[in-house]
């Protein structure tokens, strides 16, 4: 059987992957689909801890990967609605041009 | 007996807020019906409770906890007693008369509905002073009545002499509400209470040094609230209120709140001696000096003012030798004579159209009959004319004075008691006898309106009567039987009156009036006689007439020095110091926000950059700690 | 029963070849095709972990509904083209070593610790989930509902265009 410390190598790449995107790539869009890639990155440990882990509730990771689920969806909705209102506002979407709050 | 008791205050400060908040848009020169109406209630259920008190019938009642911190347990709560019945005695009855004599003065002011606010928020203040059952409640409404009081004496606050005059009386008070409010902070340490009787029941467990100390705190507070030597100062200046305030707060009730507080306290004063003496002395010298200063004083008021101040030592002289009643009785007598010597006083200075200067007036006693009638009665009251009030309250003073072997107390007194008879008839053969001085004022010389002389009428009654219905026979009067079961504990036995005791009495209104006949003869007889006295003694004169040049004083020994000093302070401390390391602050943060401020720079994936490095140091951290 | 590790390699070189992909394309709508493969080969990770319910899930959610989303919202907006620069930051090649440096030494350090991991595959089956998801947990997913609907309102609200007035 494939190793725990395998799944996990998988995880921390495509974290890793996703928080470079979001650094380096200027549209909106872009930021939160690796923000959704990073938080599958998270799920994936999540379900193979679960699988790999005794625990007194057997599956009680899985439950919390639902959770993750449902929360990433709220974000994606929210975070697109506010791309597109902002792209209406301002006809952008780069987010470095977004310095409204520069100190 | 609990309704009545509590409504007594209630109604007035009702009528405050009411009046108070709507009496700018809606009363206006309707604004005294409420006030007016609340009073006269308060002085119906007054006359119950004291017909009550008078039946035998007390009330202590502790309304709810106040503070409860701790060991330190304050209720608000009411006391009603024999000492507080006679207390709302005169605070209503001069109370009501002069809200009704406020209408007809105050008439037309701008100020009219701030007026009976305020005089309604005055009432309430003292209502609660003599009701509280405990210190701390009588210091926050002795605070209250000076507030009160600043706010009327500044009522023509424009007037840049009324507005500092306020300022005079709030401040000098303050000196004598620190060491009230010191005795009363002292009182808790020692005893770790400040209900009055849970005081008064352990007064003989305290030490004789900090009883002492207690009670002298204690007696600067009545120093300061009743204008005694050296804290009087103010009172005179207070004659820039309104009349009718300074005949309700600086005649009859306010400044007795301090008499009223040491014969309240008796039993702790009662234990020290020392104290007792220097309360005795302090009113004897304040008695025979702001007399002194009356005798030459020009302006009505200022002669009344210094006529009070005078009247007041007296009663601290006869609380100081031990004559408790005697005191309280001349603290209701003088509080009905002398609210009418005021109220009358204001009605001449009304006739005038607002002339107060003595040496203009003259020969208004056709004109203005009412106000000068009652005027005569107040003055015969106050110089002590046998049968009047004043002739018995201030005879039981002079009498214990002399039985108490303080015969050197008691020569003052009755030096005094001359002066006192002599500057009242100067002032009303100078007012009202003689020829008209000033005669174009003469000539608009009106009687006042209704409203302002029945006050005088009604307040003349007791100022004739009260004497012969409390204080007949001498020294076994109702009052005595009345107020005995107050100072039962520090009241000696009675004493009969005898031969000594009717001599005493006899040459003390022999004294009266032969103040009198020296007043006819100076300022009737020979109107030049004055002059040539003063010229003759013009030093003396002259300290008279500045008045011992006692503000030139503080001028010079406290307030220049004060201002020196702050004004070094503001322009060297201040200055360079505290704004310097405020400024400095400021500058010293702005440098560092400069500093991190291109760290900011709007772009959100630099600080995702940043987070991400904080992240990674968190990482290594734990990473090399759990190595 | 014995599994052979290969699948799991194809399918995971497949998840960082199409995130890879995902972050490089210039054409956003390239960018949402390459990351609707990767989140399908997550699914297939998922199915290698026997959690075939999340697999399930994954699918509708990722794959069907957010992908649709993110496509929607690409669709709504107009896009520049250019060169590289235009859609990657300069700060990306300062970024890039930290990350890839980070990124190796956390692998490492994760891929050769030591767990006290079972020999068996513990992922319950799928109606031990269900009793999971919808009974012992079901407040928590109810508020989780409540927070999708708070969501979705907030989201439309600002989408929405503004009346004029």
């Amino acid at each position: 059987m494939t190793p725990l410390q395998h799944y996990l190598a998988l995880a921390t790449i495509l974290f890793f992957i996703g928080a470079w995107g979001m650094m380096a790539r200027r549209n909106i869009i872009m930021v939160i689909m690796c923000i959704e890639l990073m938080l599958n990155a998270v799920n994936i440990s999540l379900v193979a801890f679960s699988n790999y882990m005794p625990s007194p509730v057997p599956g009680r990771g899985e439950v919390f990967v639902f959770f993750v689920f449902g929360l990433s969806a709220a974000e994606a909705a929210v975070g697109l609605g506010i791309a597109i209102a902002l792209y209406r506002l301002r006809e952008r979407l780069s987010v470095d041009e977004l310095d409204g709050m520069k100190g | 007996m609990k309704a009545a008791a509590i409504l007594i205050p209630l109604l007035p400060m009702t009528s405050f807020i009411i009046t108070g908040l709507l009496g700018k848009r809606y009363f206006r020169e309707k604004s005294h019906y409420l006030p007016v109406a609340a009073v006269a209630a308060s002085w119906l259920l007054s006359m119950f409770v004291i017909v009550q008190v008078e039946r035998g019938e007390t009330l202590s009642w502790q309304i709810y906890s106040w503070i409860a911190a701790g060991n330190f347990n304050v209720d608000v709560g009411i006391q009603i007693d024999q000492l507080t019945a006679v207390m709302l005695l005169v605070v209503s009855t001069v109370g009501f008369m002069v809200h009704v004599y406020s209408i007809g003065y105050m008439k037309g002011d701008p100020g009219y509905y701030r007026f009976f606010a305020y005089l309604n928020l005055f009432m309430f203040s003292m209502y609660m002073l003599v009701l509280a059952n405990n210190f701390l409640l009588l210091y926050v409404f002795w605070e209250a009545v000076g507030l009160c009081s600043y706010l009327l004496i500044a009522f023509w606050y424009p007037k840049v002499s009324a507005a500092n005059a306020g300022t005079k009386a709030f401040l000098v008070n303050r000196v004598g509400d620190f060491g009230f409010g010191l005795g009363v902070i002292l009182i808790f340490v020692t005893l770790g209470t400040l209900n009055y009787t849970a005081v008064f029941g352990h007064a003989g467990d305290i030490g004789t040094g900090t009883l002492t100390a207690i009670t002298l705190l204690l007696f600067v507070g009545a120093v300061g609230k009743s204008a005694q030597f050296p804290l009087h100062v103010w009172l005179p200046d207070a004659m820039e209120g309104p009349t009718p305030v300074s005949s309700l707060i600086h005649a009859a009730t306010m400044v007795n709140a301090g008499v009223y507080m040491v014969a309240r306290s008796s039993p702790l004063f009662f234990e020290s001696t020392t104290t007792m003496f220097i309360v005795a002395l302090v009113g004897t010298f304040t008695a025979i000096f702001a007399a002194s200063i009356a005798l030459v004083q020009n302006d009505i008021k200022k002669v009344l003012a210094y006529s009070t101040v005078s009247q007041l030592g007296f009663m601290f002289a006869a609380l100081g030798v031990g004559a408790w009643v005697a005191g309280l009785f001349h603290l209701v007598a003088h509080g009905f004579f002398k609210g009418l010597l005021f109220l009358a006083s204001g009605s001449v200075i009304h006739a005038l159209g607002g002339e107060q200067d003595m040496r203009n007036m003259g020969g208004l006693k056709n004109k203005i009959k009412i106000t000068y009638w009652t005027f005569i009665i107040g003055a015969l009251a106050i110089a002590g004319f046998p049968g009047l009030a004043g002739f018995f309250s201030k005879d039981a003073i002079l009498e214990q004075v002399f039985l108490g072997g303080y015969w050197y107390f008691w020569i003052v007194a009755i030096t005094t008691s001359f002066m006192t008879a002599f500057y009242m008839f100067r002032l009303i053969f100078m007012t009202f006898h003689g020829e008209p001085r000033d005669l174009k004022a003469f000539g608009h010389a009106h009687e006042s309106p209704r409203v302002m002389w029945v006050p005088l009428v009604v307040l003349a009654v007791p100022s004739a009567l009260i004497g012969l219905a409390l204080g007949f026979p001498p020294g076994a009067g109702h009052i005595d039987s009345f107020l005995r079961p107050v100072f039962e504990e520090v009241l000696g036995a009675e004493h009969h009156f005898g031969l000594l005791e009717g001599g005493l009495m006899a040459f003390s209104a022999l004294i009266g009036i032969v103040g009198i006949l020296a007043a006819w003869r100076m300022y009737v007889i020979r109107p030049d006689l004055p002059v040539k006295t003063g010229a003759r003694f013009q030093g003396a004169y002259r300290v008279l007439l500045n008045k011992y040049w006692i503000d030139e004083i503080y001028f010079a020994l406290i307030i220049n020095p004060v201002r020196a000093l702050s004004r070094g302070l503001w322009r060297f401390v201040d200055i360079n110091i505290i704004d310097g390391f405020v400024n400095g602050s400021a500058l010293f943060f702005r440098g560092v926000g400069n500093l991190f401020r291109p760290a900011h720079s709007g772009k959100v994936q630099s600080y995702l950059f940043t987070m991400f490095l904080g992240l990674l140091v968190l990482l290594a951290a734990y990473w090399i700690l759990t190595l | 029963m014995e599994f052979s590790p290969i699948p799991f390699y194809i399918v995971s070189a497949l998840v960082i070849i199409c995130a890879i992909a995902m972050i490089y394309f210039k054409e956003l709508i390239y960018s949402a095709l390459s990351m609707v493969a990767c989140f399908m080969a997550i699914a297939g990770i998922y199915i290698l972990l026997n959690a075939e319910l999340v697999a399930g899930a994954q699918v509708l959610i990722y794959v069907a509904a957010i992908s649709i989303l993110v496509i929607f919202a690409i669709m709504l907006t107009r896009h520049r083209k250019g060169d590289f620069w235009l859609f990657f930051h300069r700060q990306s090649v300062v970024t890039l070593p930290f990350v890839v440096v980070a990124g190796i030494v956390l692998t490492v350090v994760l891929a050769t610790a030591a767990y006290d991991s079972s020999e068996e595959a513990l992922n319950p089956p799928d109606e031990e989930m269900a009793r999971l998801l919808f009974q012992d947990y079901s407040f928590p997913f109810e508020v989780l509902s409540l927070v999708l609907l708070v969501a979705i309102m907030g989201a439309i609200l600002l989408a929405m265009r503004e009346r004029r007035r």
